[in-house]
Protein backbone atom coordinates (compact mmCIF):
# COMPACT_ATOMS: atom_id res chain seq x y z
CA UNK A 1 0.00 0.00 0.00
CA UNK A 2 1.16 3.49 -0.83
CA UNK A 3 1.65 5.03 2.59
CA UNK A 4 2.73 8.44 1.38
CA UNK A 5 0.27 11.21 1.96
CA UNK A 6 0.11 13.54 -1.02
CA UNK A 7 -1.72 16.79 -1.37
CA UNK A 8 -2.24 18.52 -4.72
CA UNK A 9 -2.88 22.22 -4.24
CA UNK A 10 -2.72 25.72 -5.69
CA UNK A 11 -1.17 28.70 -3.87
CA UNK A 12 -4.38 30.78 -3.92
CA UNK A 13 -6.58 28.10 -2.41
CA UNK A 14 -7.62 28.55 1.24
CA UNK A 15 -9.09 25.04 1.45
CA UNK A 16 -5.72 23.60 0.40
CA UNK A 17 -4.00 25.52 3.16
CA UNK A 18 -6.61 24.40 5.68
CA UNK A 19 -6.15 20.79 4.61
CA UNK A 20 -2.37 21.09 5.03
CA UNK A 21 -2.76 22.70 8.44
CA UNK A 22 -5.14 19.93 9.42
CA UNK A 23 -2.52 17.32 8.52
CA UNK A 24 0.24 19.26 10.31
CA UNK A 25 -1.90 19.46 13.46
CA UNK A 26 -2.42 15.70 13.33
CA UNK A 27 1.34 15.21 12.95
CA UNK A 28 0.97 13.61 9.52
CA UNK A 29 3.81 14.14 7.07
CA UNK A 30 2.82 14.84 3.49
CA UNK A 31 4.20 15.83 0.11
CA UNK A 32 2.72 19.02 -1.28
CA UNK A 33 2.45 19.44 -5.05
CA UNK A 34 1.76 22.92 -6.41
CA UNK A 35 -0.22 21.98 -9.49
CA UNK A 36 -0.25 25.56 -10.70
CA UNK A 37 3.47 25.18 -11.45
CA UNK A 38 3.99 21.44 -11.62
CA UNK A 39 2.15 20.22 -14.73
CA UNK A 40 3.29 16.61 -14.26
CA UNK A 41 1.70 16.64 -10.82
CA UNK A 42 -1.47 18.13 -12.31
CA UNK A 43 -1.62 15.23 -14.76
CA UNK A 44 -1.11 12.76 -11.94
CA UNK A 45 -3.75 14.50 -9.85
CA UNK A 46 -6.29 14.22 -12.66
CA UNK A 47 -5.36 10.58 -13.20
CA UNK A 48 -5.76 9.41 -9.61
CA UNK A 49 -8.93 11.41 -9.02
CA UNK A 50 -10.75 10.31 -12.15
CA UNK A 51 -10.33 13.64 -13.86
CA UNK A 52 -10.91 16.11 -11.04
CA UNK A 53 -10.36 19.77 -11.89
CA UNK A 54 -10.61 20.90 -8.32
CA UNK A 55 -8.15 21.31 -5.47
CA UNK A 56 -7.20 20.16 -2.98
CA UNK A 57 -6.91 16.52 -3.97
CA UNK A 58 -5.53 14.44 -1.13
CA UNK A 59 -4.30 10.93 -1.55
CA UNK A 60 -3.82 8.87 1.58
CA UNK A 61 -4.24 5.25 2.52
CA UNK A 62 -5.31 4.17 -0.99
CA UNK A 63 -8.05 6.75 -0.82
CA UNK A 64 -8.35 9.88 -2.92
CA UNK A 65 -10.33 12.75 -1.44
CA UNK A 66 -11.34 15.66 -3.66
CA UNK A 67 -11.95 18.86 -1.69
CA UNK A 68 -11.24 19.53 1.98
CA UNK A 69 -13.64 17.38 3.94
CA UNK A 70 -12.66 17.08 7.60
CA UNK A 71 -14.97 14.15 8.26
CA UNK A 72 -13.50 12.06 5.44
CA UNK A 73 -9.94 13.12 6.32
CA UNK A 74 -10.46 11.94 9.93
CA UNK A 75 -11.73 8.59 8.68
CA UNK A 76 -8.91 8.19 6.23
CA UNK A 77 -6.38 9.05 8.94
CA UNK A 78 -7.72 6.37 11.25
CA UNK A 79 -6.89 3.90 8.50
CA UNK A 80 -3.37 5.34 8.41
CA UNK A 81 -3.04 4.72 12.14
CA UNK A 82 -4.33 1.17 11.77
CA UNK A 83 -1.86 0.32 9.06
CA UNK A 84 1.05 1.52 11.17
CA UNK A 85 -0.16 -0.69 14.02
CA UNK A 86 -0.13 -3.72 11.75
CA UNK A 87 3.54 -3.31 11.00
CA UNK B 1 -20.90 20.29 49.25
CA UNK B 2 -18.19 22.64 50.45
CA UNK B 3 -19.31 25.95 51.92
CA UNK B 4 -19.05 28.99 49.66
CA UNK B 5 -18.51 32.48 51.03
CA UNK B 6 -18.61 35.74 49.07
CA UNK B 7 -17.31 39.01 50.37
CA UNK B 8 -19.03 41.77 48.45
CA UNK B 9 -20.34 45.28 48.59
CA UNK B 10 -23.23 47.21 47.11
CA UNK B 11 -22.67 48.78 43.73
CA UNK B 12 -19.89 46.38 42.73
CA UNK B 13 -20.87 44.88 39.37
CA UNK B 14 -18.66 41.80 39.59
CA UNK B 15 -20.01 41.02 43.07
CA UNK B 16 -23.49 40.87 41.60
CA UNK B 17 -22.27 38.76 38.70
CA UNK B 18 -20.52 36.29 41.00
CA UNK B 19 -23.65 35.92 43.11
CA UNK B 20 -26.00 35.40 40.18
CA UNK B 21 -23.51 32.98 38.63
CA UNK B 22 -23.61 30.84 41.78
CA UNK B 23 -27.38 31.17 42.04
CA UNK B 24 -27.79 30.04 38.43
CA UNK B 25 -25.72 26.97 39.12
CA UNK B 26 -27.82 26.23 42.21
CA UNK B 27 -24.83 26.74 44.52
CA UNK B 28 -25.79 28.30 47.87
CA UNK B 29 -23.41 30.74 49.51
CA UNK B 30 -22.93 32.99 52.50
CA UNK B 31 -22.73 36.63 51.50
CA UNK B 32 -20.75 38.96 53.72
CA UNK B 33 -21.17 42.69 53.19
CA UNK B 34 -17.88 44.53 53.33
CA UNK B 35 -17.07 48.21 53.72
CA UNK B 36 -13.53 49.39 53.12
CA UNK B 37 -11.66 49.44 56.44
CA UNK B 38 -14.42 47.55 58.30
CA UNK B 39 -13.84 44.49 60.44
CA UNK B 40 -15.26 42.24 57.72
CA UNK B 41 -12.84 43.78 55.23
CA UNK B 42 -9.89 43.08 57.56
CA UNK B 43 -11.14 39.49 57.96
CA UNK B 44 -11.41 39.11 54.18
CA UNK B 45 -7.92 40.46 53.62
CA UNK B 46 -6.56 38.06 56.19
CA UNK B 47 -8.30 35.04 54.68
CA UNK B 48 -7.72 35.81 50.99
CA UNK B 49 -4.70 38.06 50.93
CA UNK B 50 -6.59 40.49 48.70
CA UNK B 51 -8.47 43.72 49.29
CA UNK B 52 -10.41 43.79 46.02
CA UNK B 53 -14.04 42.79 45.73
CA UNK B 54 -15.58 40.34 45.38
CA UNK B 55 -13.53 37.62 47.06
CA UNK B 56 -14.80 34.09 47.01
CA UNK B 57 -13.88 31.25 49.36
CA UNK B 58 -14.68 27.60 48.79
CA UNK B 59 -14.36 26.03 52.21
CA UNK B 60 -11.27 27.82 53.51
CA UNK B 61 -9.65 28.12 50.09
CA UNK B 62 -9.66 31.56 48.49
CA UNK B 63 -10.39 31.19 44.77
CA UNK B 64 -10.33 34.86 43.74
CA UNK B 65 -13.04 36.94 42.07
CA UNK B 66 -15.72 36.52 39.45
CA UNK B 67 -13.46 35.76 36.46
CA UNK B 68 -11.60 33.14 38.48
CA UNK B 69 -14.93 31.52 39.24
CA UNK B 70 -15.76 31.44 35.56
CA UNK B 71 -12.42 29.84 34.72
CA UNK B 72 -12.88 27.22 37.43
CA UNK B 73 -16.25 26.30 35.99
CA UNK B 74 -14.95 26.19 32.42
CA UNK B 75 -12.12 23.84 33.40
CA UNK B 76 -14.42 21.58 35.45
CA UNK B 77 -12.44 22.42 38.60
CA UNK B 78 -15.38 24.08 40.31
CA UNK B 79 -17.36 20.86 40.76
CA UNK B 80 -14.29 19.13 42.13
CA UNK B 81 -13.56 21.90 44.60
CA UNK B 82 -17.18 21.91 45.73
CA UNK B 83 -17.12 18.14 46.11
CA UNK B 84 -19.96 17.74 43.60
CA UNK B 85 -20.25 14.62 41.47
CA UNK B 86 -19.05 15.01 37.87
CA UNK B 87 -21.92 15.62 35.51
CA UNK B 88 -23.58 12.41 34.34
CA UNK B 89 -22.94 10.93 30.94
CA UNK B 90 -26.60 10.48 29.99
CA UNK B 91 -28.13 12.70 27.32
CA UNK B 92 -26.76 16.06 28.36
CA UNK B 93 -28.93 19.13 28.12
CA UNK B 94 -26.90 21.93 26.60
CA UNK B 95 -27.60 25.53 27.39
CA UNK B 96 -26.98 26.34 23.77
CA UNK B 97 -26.28 24.46 20.55
CA UNK B 98 -24.69 26.58 17.86
CA UNK B 99 -25.12 25.38 14.30
CA UNK B 100 -22.42 26.70 12.03
CA UNK B 101 -18.67 27.25 12.29
CA UNK B 102 -18.14 30.51 10.42
CA UNK B 103 -17.38 33.86 12.06
CA UNK B 104 -20.94 34.20 13.41
CA UNK B 105 -21.06 30.73 14.94
CA UNK B 106 -17.54 30.83 16.37
CA UNK B 107 -17.99 34.29 17.82
CA UNK B 108 -21.24 33.08 19.43
CA UNK B 109 -19.27 30.12 20.81
CA UNK B 110 -16.68 32.38 22.43
CA UNK B 111 -19.34 34.55 24.04
CA UNK B 112 -21.34 31.53 25.17
CA UNK B 113 -18.22 30.02 26.74
CA UNK B 114 -17.46 33.26 28.56
CA UNK B 115 -20.98 33.21 29.98
CA UNK B 116 -20.23 29.65 31.10
CA UNK B 117 -23.08 28.24 29.06
CA UNK B 118 -22.85 24.54 28.36
CA UNK B 119 -22.23 24.82 24.67
CA UNK B 120 -22.07 22.49 21.66
CA UNK B 121 -20.99 23.63 18.21
CA UNK B 122 -22.17 21.53 15.28
CA UNK B 123 -20.77 22.41 11.89
CA UNK B 124 -19.97 21.03 8.49
CA UNK B 125 -16.76 23.02 8.42
CA UNK B 126 -14.76 25.70 10.18
CA UNK B 127 -14.51 29.14 8.64
CA UNK B 128 -17.60 29.03 6.47
CA UNK B 129 -17.58 31.52 3.64
CA UNK B 130 -14.38 33.13 4.89
CA UNK B 131 -12.56 30.32 3.10
CA UNK B 132 -13.94 31.40 -0.25
CA UNK B 133 -11.39 34.12 -0.77
CA UNK B 134 -7.67 33.97 -0.41
CA UNK B 135 -7.11 36.92 1.86
CA UNK B 136 -8.98 39.51 3.90
CA UNK B 137 -8.02 43.12 4.49
CA UNK B 138 -11.04 44.61 6.23
CA UNK B 139 -11.24 42.71 9.50
CA UNK B 140 -10.26 44.97 12.38
CA UNK B 141 -6.75 44.29 13.60
CA UNK B 142 -5.72 42.59 10.36
CA UNK B 143 -4.80 44.94 7.54
CA UNK B 144 -3.97 41.91 5.42
CA UNK B 145 -4.36 38.29 6.43
CA UNK B 146 -4.69 35.01 4.56
CA UNK B 147 -8.11 33.58 5.24
CA UNK B 148 -6.72 30.19 6.23
CA UNK B 149 -4.65 31.93 8.94
CA UNK B 150 -7.61 33.99 10.12
CA UNK B 151 -9.75 30.87 10.35
CA UNK B 152 -6.98 29.10 12.30
CA UNK B 153 -7.00 32.02 14.73
CA UNK B 154 -10.79 31.80 15.12
CA UNK B 155 -10.47 28.08 15.79
CA UNK B 156 -7.65 28.50 18.31
CA UNK B 157 -9.67 31.12 20.15
CA UNK B 158 -12.65 28.79 20.47
CA UNK B 159 -10.37 25.88 21.35
CA UNK B 160 -9.09 27.85 24.34
CA UNK B 161 -12.42 27.35 26.05
CA UNK B 162 -12.37 23.62 25.42
CA UNK B 163 -16.02 23.40 24.46
CA UNK B 164 -17.59 20.48 22.67
CA UNK B 165 -17.50 20.64 18.89
CA UNK B 166 -18.78 18.35 16.19
CA UNK B 167 -16.99 19.39 13.02
CA UNK B 168 -17.61 17.73 9.68
CA UNK B 169 -21.11 16.90 10.85
CA UNK B 170 -24.25 17.82 8.97
CA UNK B 171 -27.50 18.66 10.73
CA UNK B 172 -30.47 16.83 9.25
CA UNK B 173 -33.41 17.98 11.38
CA UNK B 174 -34.30 20.56 13.99
CA UNK B 175 -37.16 20.67 16.46
CA UNK B 176 -37.52 24.27 17.50
CA UNK B 177 -40.93 24.87 18.99
CA UNK B 178 -40.75 23.00 22.32
CA UNK B 179 -39.05 24.33 25.41
CA UNK B 180 -36.23 21.87 24.78
CA UNK B 181 -34.78 22.10 21.27
CA UNK B 182 -33.59 18.99 19.46
CA UNK B 183 -30.83 18.77 16.86
CA UNK B 184 -30.52 15.60 14.81
CA UNK B 185 -27.42 15.01 12.71
CA UNK B 186 -27.10 13.10 9.44
CA UNK B 187 -25.64 10.17 11.44
CA UNK B 188 -28.91 9.99 13.35
CA UNK B 189 -27.51 11.26 16.67
CA UNK B 190 -29.65 13.68 18.67
CA UNK B 191 -28.67 16.53 20.96
CA UNK B 192 -30.84 18.59 23.30
CA UNK B 193 -30.56 22.22 24.29
CA UNK B 194 -32.39 25.05 25.98
CA UNK B 195 -31.53 27.43 23.15
CA UNK B 196 -30.36 27.24 19.57
CA UNK B 197 -28.22 29.63 17.59
CA UNK B 198 -28.49 29.21 13.84
CA UNK B 199 -25.38 30.50 12.11
CA UNK B 200 -25.43 28.38 9.00
CA UNK B 201 -24.37 31.09 6.54
CA UNK B 202 -24.77 30.90 2.81
CA UNK B 203 -23.66 28.67 -0.02
CA UNK B 204 -23.04 29.34 -3.69
CA UNK B 205 -26.24 29.44 -5.68
CA UNK B 206 -26.22 26.52 -8.09
CA UNK B 207 -27.17 26.85 -11.74
CA UNK B 208 -29.75 24.05 -11.47
CA UNK B 209 -29.19 22.81 -14.99
CA UNK B 210 -28.64 19.28 -16.29
CA UNK B 211 -25.02 18.17 -15.96
CA UNK B 212 -24.12 20.50 -13.11
CA UNK B 213 -24.20 18.02 -10.24
CA UNK B 214 -22.55 15.24 -12.21
CA UNK B 215 -19.66 17.43 -13.35
CA UNK B 216 -18.98 19.39 -10.16
CA UNK B 217 -15.28 19.01 -9.49
CA UNK B 218 -14.82 17.66 -13.02
CA UNK B 219 -14.73 21.07 -14.64
CA UNK B 220 -17.58 22.80 -12.81
CA UNK B 221 -16.33 24.82 -9.85
CA UNK B 222 -17.56 27.44 -7.39
CA UNK B 223 -14.11 28.45 -6.09
CA UNK B 224 -12.32 30.58 -8.63
CA UNK B 225 -9.34 31.42 -6.41
CA UNK B 226 -8.76 27.69 -5.85
CA UNK B 227 -9.35 26.22 -9.25
CA UNK B 228 -8.76 28.90 -11.91
CA UNK B 229 -5.06 27.89 -12.29
CA UNK B 230 -6.15 24.35 -13.16
CA UNK B 231 -7.79 25.61 -16.34
CA UNK B 232 -4.51 26.49 -17.98
CA UNK B 233 -4.82 26.00 -21.71
CA UNK B 234 -8.56 25.30 -21.44
CA UNK B 235 -11.51 27.37 -22.63
CA UNK B 236 -13.78 28.32 -19.77
CA UNK B 237 -17.22 29.87 -19.23
CA UNK B 238 -17.87 32.07 -16.23
CA UNK B 239 -21.49 32.27 -15.16
CA UNK B 240 -22.56 35.55 -13.59
CA UNK B 241 -22.21 39.28 -14.11
CA UNK B 242 -21.16 40.72 -10.75
CA UNK B 243 -17.82 41.39 -9.10
CA UNK B 244 -17.11 37.76 -8.24
CA UNK B 245 -17.71 36.75 -11.84
CA UNK B 246 -15.47 39.56 -13.12
CA UNK B 247 -12.72 38.49 -10.71
CA UNK B 248 -13.01 34.92 -11.96
CA UNK B 249 -12.66 36.13 -15.56
CA UNK B 250 -9.68 38.22 -14.52
CA UNK B 251 -8.01 35.17 -12.89
CA UNK B 252 -8.63 33.13 -16.02
CA UNK B 253 -7.21 35.78 -18.37
CA UNK B 254 -3.76 34.71 -17.14
CA UNK B 255 -4.21 31.05 -18.07
CA UNK B 256 -7.07 30.40 -20.48
CA UNK B 257 -7.03 31.02 -24.24
CA UNK B 258 -10.77 31.84 -24.40
CA UNK B 259 -13.18 32.97 -21.70
CA UNK B 260 -16.92 33.39 -22.11
CA UNK B 261 -18.87 35.39 -19.58
CA UNK B 262 -22.57 34.52 -19.45
CA UNK B 263 -24.94 36.67 -17.43
CA UNK B 264 -28.71 36.91 -17.01
CA UNK B 265 -28.40 40.69 -16.67
CA UNK B 266 -25.94 43.26 -17.90
CA UNK B 267 -22.50 43.23 -16.27
CA UNK B 268 -22.76 45.05 -12.94
CA UNK B 269 -19.41 44.82 -11.18
CA UNK B 270 -16.84 47.55 -10.44
CA UNK B 271 -15.98 49.63 -13.47
CA UNK B 272 -12.22 49.22 -13.12
CA UNK B 273 -12.65 45.47 -13.20
CA UNK B 274 -15.14 45.71 -16.08
CA UNK B 275 -12.68 47.75 -18.12
CA UNK B 276 -9.88 45.26 -17.58
CA UNK B 277 -12.08 42.34 -18.56
CA UNK B 278 -13.75 43.98 -21.53
CA UNK B 279 -10.49 45.18 -23.02
CA UNK B 280 -9.14 41.62 -23.26
CA UNK B 281 -9.36 40.00 -26.67
CA UNK B 282 -9.71 36.62 -24.96
CA UNK B 283 -13.05 37.52 -23.39
CA UNK B 284 -16.43 37.24 -25.06
CA UNK B 285 -19.48 38.41 -23.10
CA UNK B 286 -23.06 37.20 -23.45
CA UNK B 287 -25.40 39.39 -21.40
CA UNK B 288 -29.10 38.57 -21.00
CA UNK B 289 -28.40 34.92 -21.67
CA UNK B 290 -29.26 31.91 -19.54
CA UNK B 291 -27.57 28.54 -19.46
CA UNK B 292 -29.69 25.56 -20.50
CA UNK B 293 -27.36 22.62 -19.90
CA UNK B 294 -23.81 21.48 -19.37
CA UNK B 295 -22.60 18.85 -21.80
CA UNK B 296 -20.15 16.04 -21.16
CA UNK B 297 -20.11 12.60 -19.55
CA UNK B 298 -17.04 12.53 -17.33
CA UNK B 299 -15.70 15.97 -18.12
CA UNK B 300 -17.14 19.27 -19.25
CA UNK B 301 -17.31 19.50 -23.04
CA UNK B 302 -19.53 22.52 -23.52
CA UNK B 303 -22.60 24.49 -22.56
CA UNK B 304 -25.76 25.53 -24.31
CA UNK B 305 -27.03 29.06 -23.70
CA UNK B 306 -30.19 30.88 -24.72
CA UNK B 307 -30.76 34.56 -25.38
CA UNK B 308 -33.49 36.00 -23.14
CA UNK B 309 -34.33 38.53 -25.87
CA UNK B 310 -34.53 36.42 -29.00
CA UNK B 311 -34.79 32.86 -27.64
CA UNK B 312 -31.89 31.95 -29.90
CA UNK B 313 -29.70 29.15 -28.56
CA UNK B 314 -25.98 28.71 -28.98
CA UNK B 315 -23.43 26.04 -28.06
CA UNK B 316 -20.08 27.03 -26.62
CA UNK B 317 -17.23 24.57 -26.47
CA UNK B 318 -15.61 24.85 -23.03
CA UNK B 319 -13.77 22.50 -20.69
CA UNK B 320 -14.43 24.45 -17.53
CA UNK B 321 -17.24 26.41 -15.86
CA UNK B 322 -16.90 28.77 -12.94
CA UNK B 323 -20.21 29.56 -11.25
CA UNK B 324 -20.51 32.99 -9.63
CA UNK B 325 -24.23 33.76 -9.60
CA UNK B 326 -24.66 34.75 -5.99
CA UNK B 327 -25.50 32.99 -2.78
CA UNK B 328 -28.34 31.13 -1.10
CA UNK B 329 -28.96 31.20 2.66
CA UNK B 330 -28.71 27.82 4.38
CA UNK B 331 -32.12 28.17 5.99
CA UNK B 332 -33.97 25.13 4.61
CA UNK B 333 -34.01 23.32 7.96
CA UNK B 334 -35.97 26.10 9.65
CA UNK B 335 -37.96 27.42 6.69
CA UNK B 336 -41.25 25.99 7.99
CA UNK B 337 -40.85 27.22 11.55
CA UNK B 338 -39.19 30.63 11.49
CA UNK B 339 -40.00 33.61 9.38
CA UNK B 340 -37.80 34.24 6.35
CA UNK B 341 -37.72 37.03 3.78
CA UNK B 342 -38.17 36.51 0.06
CA UNK B 343 -34.48 35.68 -0.30
CA UNK B 344 -34.86 32.92 2.27
CA UNK B 345 -32.92 34.81 4.92
CA UNK B 346 -34.07 34.32 8.51
CA UNK B 347 -35.74 37.46 9.85
CA UNK B 348 -34.30 38.49 13.22
CA UNK B 349 -34.84 41.45 15.52
CA UNK B 350 -32.08 43.65 16.86
CA UNK B 351 -31.27 40.94 19.45
CA UNK B 352 -31.04 38.07 16.98
CA UNK B 353 -34.41 36.60 18.04
CA UNK B 354 -36.09 34.61 15.31
CA UNK B 355 -39.61 34.86 16.65
CA UNK B 356 -39.52 31.27 17.93
CA UNK B 357 -38.82 31.36 21.65
CA UNK B 358 -35.26 30.29 22.49
CA UNK B 359 -34.15 30.21 18.85
CA UNK B 360 -31.65 32.80 17.69
CA UNK B 361 -29.91 33.38 14.38
CA UNK B 362 -26.89 35.38 13.31
CA UNK B 363 -24.57 36.04 10.39
CA UNK B 364 -25.20 35.73 6.68
CA UNK B 365 -28.16 33.37 7.05
CA UNK B 366 -30.15 36.27 8.53
CA UNK B 367 -31.69 39.37 6.95
CA UNK B 368 -29.14 41.61 8.71
CA UNK B 369 -27.65 43.80 5.96
CA UNK B 370 -23.96 44.06 4.95
CA UNK B 371 -22.55 40.56 4.74
CA UNK B 372 -19.11 41.10 6.20
CA UNK B 373 -16.92 38.96 8.47
CA UNK B 374 -16.89 41.61 11.15
CA UNK B 375 -20.66 42.06 11.02
CA UNK B 376 -21.18 38.31 11.29
CA UNK B 377 -18.81 38.11 14.26
CA UNK B 378 -20.64 40.96 15.99
CA UNK B 379 -24.02 39.37 15.35
CA UNK B 380 -22.71 36.06 16.73
CA UNK B 381 -21.71 37.80 19.95
CA UNK B 382 -25.17 39.34 20.19
CA UNK B 383 -26.91 36.02 19.61
CA UNK B 384 -24.94 34.36 22.42
CA UNK B 385 -25.67 37.21 24.84
CA UNK B 386 -29.34 37.12 23.89
CA UNK B 387 -29.40 33.35 24.44
CA UNK B 388 -27.81 33.90 27.85
CA UNK B 389 -30.44 36.51 28.77
CA UNK B 390 -33.16 34.13 27.66
CA UNK B 391 -31.80 31.31 29.83
CA UNK B 392 -31.56 33.58 32.87
CA UNK B 393 -35.16 34.73 32.42
CA UNK B 394 -36.39 31.13 32.17
CA UNK B 395 -35.23 30.35 35.70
Amino acid sequence: MDKEVKIYSTPGCPYCKMAKEFLLKKGVEFIDYDVKKDKEALKEMKKISGGAIRVPVISLCNEVIVGFDRGRMEQALSCLKQSSKIE
Amino acid sequence: MAKVTIYSTDGCPFCGKAKSFLAEKGISYDGIEVQSGSGAWEEMKKKTGSGSLPQILIGDEPVGGYSDLVHLEASGELSRKLGLPEEGKGTPLYDVIIIGGGPAGLSAAVYAARKVLKTLVVSKDIGGQVAWTYDVDNYLGFSQVETADLIAKFEDHVEKYGMEKLVGVEVKALELTGKIKKVTTADGDSYLAKTLIIATGKRPRPLNVPGEKELTGMGVTYCSTCDAPLFEGLDVAVMGGGNSALEAVFDLMKVSPKIYMVSLTSVTGDEILQDKVMSSSKVEIFTEHKILRIEGETEVEGIEIESLKTGETKKLSVQGIIVEIGLLPNSELVMDTVETNRMGEIIVDSRCHTGVSGVFACGDVTDVPYKQIIVAAGEGAKAALAAYDYIIKQR
